[in-house]
């Protein structure tokens, strides 16, 4: 085996798979053949911490999601954190992020939080 | 099997090429067999995901059958089912990462059920059959291997369900009312292949009613508990699936159109106390189409229930399984021997 994937320390799961498996025996070794589609080019890095003391959020349309939003809104605002007014909306829950609203949020240097469960 | 075997085992489970359970290792020689079999070039695309940038290959979809355990007999089977899953209207990636937990259920249908072997009658559901176990597993690797977008998604299912691992449903060679795939336009005699994202089955109980109708209700009833997820959005609808000793009752006074439209008609319950319950927002999206004080159903429209039958016979029970809301179609596809993508038959969505 030519790579060490990365494991999630807390569950022991893999959560990205090798890309290379390497099968030998005595004398000789083969690659087994890599079932796993990978994304061509690489995704995007994101920045996990943000540079800037600002969160936006953005609403994915789940019952009361938008009123939990606006609640989480007052509720950091009364605890001095700057948010934006604007709530984003992603339209549909099972559906990838429209690409114009990933663009705009690529952006962004404070704190993106998107989706309330239901 | 030698040590090595053993060794390359233990490296695809340590290494994120499974999906719990020990695969056979894809060795070249065994994938290009399996290649060979669903008719397609290492290099041939089978589907793509724009959104995500991924493309994917014939040959993963071949490694994933060959580790999945499945029969190189299985092949046209196979191809069809990969095209199947790979079709966007499925939203496999949906299905990978959904908080609702779902699978991907697959429905073998026509001449086909015979021809490799599948189970169709004892634990129809869940056989411990190769045909069954294998075919259904490959699904549920596909939707691990490809939903997950080579890691960039994760998976936040809150309980899931068995069928996560495996669920492949053969339905009888024979049936009352027809084969399942006549749902989707495609011919009585042709075999085929049919998938969709489900949650687990209820089973439906009734062993003391003796008409068509209490069997109906019955069923209606389990599509109607407070728990199901279809109040809200109703985007998915339900598989029924009708074992033989209901079939006897059920047939004898309705044909499927029948069934399907007194299930849409009975199974109800009072909007109103969704609301109260909690299952239904308190304030509604217009999609949801929430009429406070009508009786409501689970069902957005009548054609979004399928009948399947199979099962065994002795023991009267049937089976209710919902489908999840966020993947709105059904996916059919006929099985050729050694066809070309273009002579394929299609189908999609709701029965026709």
């Amino acid at each position: 085996m030519n790579e060490l994937p990365k494991v999630n320390a807390q569950e022991g799961a893999v959560s990205v798979p090798a890309r290379q498996i390497t099968s030998c025996d005595d004398v000789s070794c083969e690659l087994l053949v890599d079932p796993i589609p990978r994304p061509t080019p690489e995704p995007l890095e994101v920045i996990l911490k943000p540079t800037e003391r600002r969160v936006r959020f953005v609403d994915h349309s789940k019952p009361n999601s938008i009123k939990i939003l606006r609640m989480s809104q007052q509720l950091l605002r009364d605890r001095g954190i700057e948010v934006e007014e604007e709530i984003l909306n992603k339209g549909d829950a099972s559906q990838r992020m429209p690409g114009e609203l990933l663009g705009l949020l690529s952006g962004e240097k404070g704190l993106v939080l998107c989706g309330v469960s239901d | 099997m030698g040590l090595e075997t053993l060794q390359d085992i233990e490296n695809c489970m340590n290494s994120g090429w499974t999906d719990g359970l020990p695969v056979i290792p894809p060795y070249g020689s065994v994938v290009n067999e399996m290649l060979d079999a669903m008719g397609w070039r290492a290099d041939d695309v089978s589907g793509e995901f724009p959104e995500h940038n991924v493309i994917v290959r014939a040959e993963q979809a071949a490694a994933t059958a060959v580790m999945a355990g499945c029969a190189m007999e299985y092949g046209s089977l196979l191809r069809s089912l990969t095209e199947a899953l790979l079709d966007p209207k499925l939203n496999i990636c949906g299905v990978e990462v959904t908080t609702g937990g779902a699978s991907l259920m697959v429905i073998v249908s026509g001449p086909v059920v015979s021809q490799l072997g599948f189970e169709h009658r004892e634990n129809a559901l869940g056989a411990n059959c190769r045909a069954n176990a294998t075919v259904g597993r490959f699904a549920q690797m596909m939707r691990l291997f490809c939903g997950r977008a080579g890691g960039v998604l994760q998976p936040h299912g809150t309980i899931g369900h068995p069928g996560r691992i495996s669920f492949c449903v053969a339905e009888h060679p024979e049936t009352e009312w027809g084969a399942y795939h006549t749902q989707m336009g495609i011919p009585e005699d042709a075999s085929a292949v049919s998938v969709m994202s489900t949650e687990g089955p209820n089973s439906c109980n009734n062993h003391y009613g003796d008409t068509a109708a209490q069997i109906l209700d019955t069923i209606g009833d389990c599509m109607c508990h407070y728990g199901q997820t279809a109040w809200y959005y109703r985007s998915g609808g339900f598989v029924v699936v009708i074992a033989p000793d209901h079939m006897a009752l059920v047939s004898k006074e309705f044909s499927r159109d029948e069934a399907r439209a007194y299930i849409y008609e009975h199974a109800r319950r009072q909007t109103d106390d969704l609301e109260r319950m909690g299952r239904i927002a308190k304030e509604p999206i217009a999609f949801a189409e929430v009429e406070p004080g009508a009786m409501r159903s689970p069902l957005r429209s009548a054609d979004q229930l399928t009948f399947i039958e199979c099962g065994a016979a002795g023991g009267r029970f049937s089976a209710v399984i919902p489908r999840w809301v966020g993947s709105t179609h059904i996916m059919t596809k006929q099985i050729n021997e050694k066809a070309s993508p273009s002579s394929r038959e299609t189908a999609e969505g709701n029965p026709k």
